[in-house]
């Protein structure tokens, strides 16, 4: 279980991204956050690996606060995909899924750059998983189109079976069709681990279609928390704010 | 006629200069012309300082001297004097046999033969009855028809060594000052402080004058070589490999640090891929300009060819200093087709 607990986090400047934010995200849950650029989702998500440290309240993954001490060991089990999917260029697709495991590699084989072949070949099948074949898996990541870049972002995320994946806008830069594709995959990859996942978006018909739950979020406040069926044009309203027409 | 103006009309109209809203900056201001003239006036009075005038002066009148205008100048008659001296180039080696007691007869040295068509003769007097002796003496020489030239291969070899292992040597030393340089990688402000100044320092001393050093702690010869110029270098591949680390894409290291990864972890996944094409490139121009500065720094006695070069010309052989400059001159424009062609091939 995912609890935040009065959570709240600023910039540099003073002014609060998040104030007071309750959740409770149960395992195996596919949370979509919504809400405006700003509004505090990337922030939320943050907090959870610790990129960014709440200045009030406490995030805690199955019992375990979330702290300086506890960072490391809560990394290995938190994951992350981003809008830009973070590949190193010109490593092979092979290579960038192997960095999912980088933490947890003796450093010798990190250095040489030589991976256990049971870790290789978990990598080739999640490749495969995420619909990536044998030529595609030994191209450099630059190489290769924002979809399936994503989906080698996805496969990394996996490597090591965590229990929470965080998902930044990950198809903010893809075609729809495309989006969808890659949100399916996250989501039934997440499903078949019991894997609890958090992502924000910004199209709320994909956040019907995929998420469980929609948490939406406003100059850093929850404004609505609740199943997608539940989200109306009242609803988006009141996430987004009234569309003012100049 | 007619027509034509009426068509040139509103076309004018449409290109005609609108009113400007705001003031514009003037392109040529009364402070950039006073900065100009600034500017010329220190160039007037350092040219002056470095007798740029007379340099001008003595490459006229030497122009004019190879014209055949004028009958003489300076500068013609020192280029004409030194090119006498240069050529031809010394090829081979001659030995008095008698400097050579080990030397077994019937198994010469490759391409060698011995030479005794030199004679001298000694006339002595003696005083008792003076008569006259004269004694024939047949000097004998070891010729070694392309001795010199080959020797001058080596010893370009030996540049070529030095040249490389200072390379080595800068490599060595400034990946991890690299590291300790990056701002977004260093431990420690004062680490980050201390790894700038040593590569900076590093950096501002020429290797010719830290040749010198080397030269007296480690004696003449190779070694002292590959000490300067691997320091001299560290100060310039610390400097880029640093900054190339502090400008490298920070998206996938960003990724990788979320994943729990420790720093070197992250620098060598999601880093080194992606700087390795532009440190080749600086490796590879070190390591060219190594070698040539390999030729230069033997001078002060470190190794290599320019102690040979140093050597004849205090001797004044200027016919050895013409063959090792032609050795040199080749093997520079070798160097520059093969690196290019290396730099063509690795960096895609």
């Amino acid at each position: 279980m995912l609890l935040f607990e009065a959570v709240y986090a600023r910039y540099g400047n003073g002014a609060h991204t998040l104030s007071n934010v309750c959740l409770e995200i149960p395992r195996g849950q596919f949370c979509v956050l919504l809400g405006t650029s700003g509004a505090g989702k990337s922030t939320l998500l943050r907090t959870v690996n610790g990129l960014v440290m709440p200045s009030g309240g406490r995030v805690s993954i199955e019992g375990e606060q979330l702290g300086r001490r506890t960072l490391p060991r809560i990394r290995r089990r938190v994951s992350m995909i981003h809008q830009s999917f973070n590949l190193v260029p010109r490593l092979s697709v092979e290579d960038n899924i192997l960095s999912g495991a980088l933490a947890v590699q003796p450093f010798w084989r990190v250095m040489l750059g030589v991976s256990p072949q049971p870790l290789r070949a978990k990598a080739a099948s999640l490749a495969l998983r995420m619909g990536l074949d044998a030529g595609q898996f030994a191209r450099r990541a630059a190489n290769l189109s924002g979809g399936q870049q994503q989906r080698v972002g996805i496969a990394r995320a996996f490597l090591l079976d965590p229990d929470i994946v965080l998902a930044d806008e990950p198809v903010a830069s893809l075609d729809p069709r495309t989006s969808e594709q890659t949100l399916a995959l996250l989501r039934e990859a997440a499903r078949e681990r019991a894997v609890t996942v958090l992502c924000s978006l910004h199209q709320i018909d994909l956040a019907r279609e995929f998420a469980d739950r929609v948490v939406g979020l406003r100059s850093g406040k929850v404004v609505y928390d609740g199943p997608p069926s539940d989200l109306d044009e009242a609803a988006v309203e009141h996430i987004y704010g009234e569309v003012q027409e100049r | 006629m007619n027509k034509a103006q009426d068509n040139s009309a509103p076309a004018q109209a449409a290109s005609a200069p609108s009113p400007c809203p705001w003031p514009l900056k003037p392109v040529i201001s009364r402070t950039s012309i006073l900065w100009m003239a600034l500017a010329l006036l220190l160039l007037g009075w350092t040219g002056w300082n470095v007798e740029m005038p007379a340099m001008l002066r003595l490459s006229a009148e030497g122009l004019a001297d190879a014209a055949g205008i004028r009958e003489q100048s300076q500068v013609g008659s020192g280029f004409r004097g030194m090119v006498e001296k240069l050529f031809p180039p010394a090829i081979s080696v001659r030995t008095p046999l008698e400097r050579l007691p080990g030397l077994d007869r019937d198994n010469l040295p490759a391409f060698s033969y011995i030479d005794s068509k030199k004679e001298s003769f000694d006339v002595r007097i003696n005083y008792d009855t003076l008569e006259q002796h004269i004694s024939v003496h047949r000097e004998e020489e070891l010729i070694e028809p392309y001795g010199y030239l080959l020797f001058v291969v080596r010893k370009m070899w030996e540049s070529l060594e030095i040249g490389i292992w200072g390379t080595l040597l800068a490599v060595m030393l400034s990946a991890p000052l690299a590291f300790f340089s990056a701002r977004n990688y260093s431990p420690h402000w004062a680490v980050y402080a201390a790894a700038r100044s040593t590569v900076a320092f590093c950096r501002t001393i020429p290797e010719l004058v830290s040749a010198l050093f080397f030269v007296l702690a480690y004696g003449f010869g190779p070694m002292a070589g590959v000490l300067a110029l691997g320091f001299h270098c560290t100060g310039f591949l610390g400097k880029f490999y640093a900054e190339d680390i502090e400008n490298a894409e920070r998206g996938p290291q960003e990724a990788l640090f979320a994943l729990g990864a420790g720093r070197l972890r992250v620098l060598r996944v999601a880093v080194l891929p992606q700087v390795l094409p532009q440190y080749i490139a600086y490796t590879l121009y070190i390591l060219d300009r190594n070698i040539r500065m390999a030729t230069i720094i033997g001078i002060v006695g470190a190794g290599g060819i320019g102690q040979e070069l140093k050597g004849r010309w205090d001797l004044f052989h200027y016919s050895h200093v013409c063959t090792i400059m032609i050795v040199l001159f080749i093997t520079i424009i070798l160097l520059d087709m093969a690196s290019a062609r290396i730099r063509r091939n690795i960096i895609r």
